[in-house]
């Protein structure tokens, strides 16, 4: 087994949102994902012309030769043509086969496969896992397929997706539902309050009663701010139904350490730049939990936080 | 009880030799309150107050729109961004800037009447 020093390594964009999907899909993507297998093997006692058949068969140009499970060797179509020409070819394969044969390890990432095409100039690797033993076949055809396959898998999930909210859209509006969904940036304090800035417009064209629209917009600004300030980034859900505003807040992390001391009104690890703008005074789970008529924390260490409040429309009584 | 009582925010400006960045005629408040919290502010601050403060930047068009707080007070000669001048226009909060501390800011209010 031959060692790939000559790949590079995965080059830490400074900007991650130039990486196209093709370009993750070739990290992401290992040998085993793109190989055939079962693959087609021979036998060391195998007769080249028997190997030249299998080929035929199954329409491919190279067969592993094995035994007990290892690669001992491989038969190109090269080998069976020159076996043609020189007369050899009732020769069992183990007589001309390729005995020093470079495979793949399965765990291999498609760029370090594409890579080792480049660097032996072969049209197929054998592939091998951790303990030496033949589990596939891989040719660059394979790697294509693979690529392409998962690129159209990727677009149609991003077409289901998207077809998915514009029907959720469709149905909450026959039932007087708005639902409104948004990422959050990490750091990003000078779009803060975007989101609840159009949740509040929504719940003043409903005429919804003010202290309720200032309680859930209250929520909604300091959920917000939370996953800028304390989070790598989140999610920000606001559903306003005729009986409920109802607000969850999802980020990827880290967590809170401790719920219960977060809790507290003036407990706070936001750092300088935050502070310096007003934020951080520890006041803003507290003042959600007060604003609102349900509320959860969620929260794991080195985990994802998820905040849900629900704030209750007041029934009109009467006449105002 | 009776409501609280309105005052027209301009004739409270020659009280604090304020600055308006916005325009302000229009503008009522009921009161004033201090602080350069945001989450204090969403928590204590009543709507239709004065907002009195250092911070100049565009989270507090945020927090006044979410608190429905017509207007505020920069003090200590702190100046807003013009892109905050338009934030603040554009979403109807009203901007002026003070050189007096908040808390002489605060006493010359009070002596104009407004005591909430
Ligand atoms: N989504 C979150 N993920 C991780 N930590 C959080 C999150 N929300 C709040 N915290 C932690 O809880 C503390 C208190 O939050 P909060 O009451 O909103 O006050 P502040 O945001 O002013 O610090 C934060 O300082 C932070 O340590
Ligand atoms: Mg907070």
């Amino acid at each position: 087994m031959q060692s790939a020093a000559s790949v590079k390594p995965v080059e830490r964009a400074g900007d991650a949102r130039k990486v196209s999907v093709a370009q993750i899909l070739v990290y992401e993507l290992r040998v085993r994902d793109a190989m055939s297998h079962p693959p087609i093997t021979a036998l060391p006692t195998d007769t080249l012309r028997s190997i030249q058949q299998l080929m035929k068969r199954h329409k491919i140009s190279g067969v592993p030769v094995r035994a007990d499970g290892n690669v001992l060797g491989m038969v190109s179509l090269e080998d069976i043509i020159t076996a043609l020409d020189e007369g050899h070819i009732d020769d069992p394969a183990d007589k001309w086969m390729v005995h020093k044969v470079i495979s793949l390890r399965d765990h291999y990432s498609l760029v370090r496969a594409v890579a080792e095409f480049e660097r032996h100039g072969f049209g197929r690797f054998p592939v091998v896992d951790s303990a030496d033993r033949l589990v596939g076949l891989i040719t660059r055809g394979d790697i294509t397929n693979c690529l392409m396959h998962h690129l159209e898998r990727r677009a149609e999930e991003a077409v289901a997706h998207e077809a998915a909210l514009v029907a959720a859209r469709t149905v909450d509006e026959k039932a007087q539902r708005y639902v409104f969904r948004a990422a959050v940036k990490s750091g990003d304090f000078d779009h803060a309050g975007k989101i609840s800035q159009r949740m509040r417009s929504v719940m003043r064209a409903r005429g919804i009663d003010p202290d309720v629209r200032r309680r859930a917009a209250i929520v909604a600004y300091e959920a917000e701010t939370n996953i800028i300030i304390h989070t790598f980034g989140g999610e920000l859900s606001v559903v306003i139904d005729p009986d409920k505003v109802v607000i969850d807040a999802t980020d990827l992390g880290p967590g809170i350490e401790n719920t219960e001391q977060a809790m507290q009104e003036g407990w706070s690890t936001a750092g300088r730049l935050a502070r310096q703008l007003g934020f951080g005074a520890g006041m803003g789970l507290p003042n959600m939990k007060k604003c609102s008529d349900v509320f959860e924390v969620k929260s794991e260490v080195g985990g994802t936080t998820h905040i849900h409040s629900e704030i209750f429309l007041k029934k009109a009584t009467g006449p105002l | 009880m009776t409501p609280p009582t309105s005052f027209k925010l301009k004739t409270l400006v020659p009280a604090v030799k304020a600055e308006l960045f916005t325009d302000a005629s229009e503008c009522e408040i009921t009161g004033c309150y201090i602080s350069d919290l945001l989450s204090d502010v969403l928590a204590h601050a009543k709507p239709g107050v004065l907002w009195a403060t250092v911070q100049t930047h565009r989270n507090v068009i945020s927090v006044a729109c979410t608190k429905d707080i017509p207007a505020v007070l920069f003090v200590c000669g702190r100046k807003p961004e013009a892109e905050v001048i338009k934030e603040a226009e554009e979403a109807g909060v009203i901007l002026l800037g003070t050189p007096l501390t908040a808390f002489a800011a605060a006493g010359r209010l009070w002596e104009s009447g407004l005591h909430e």
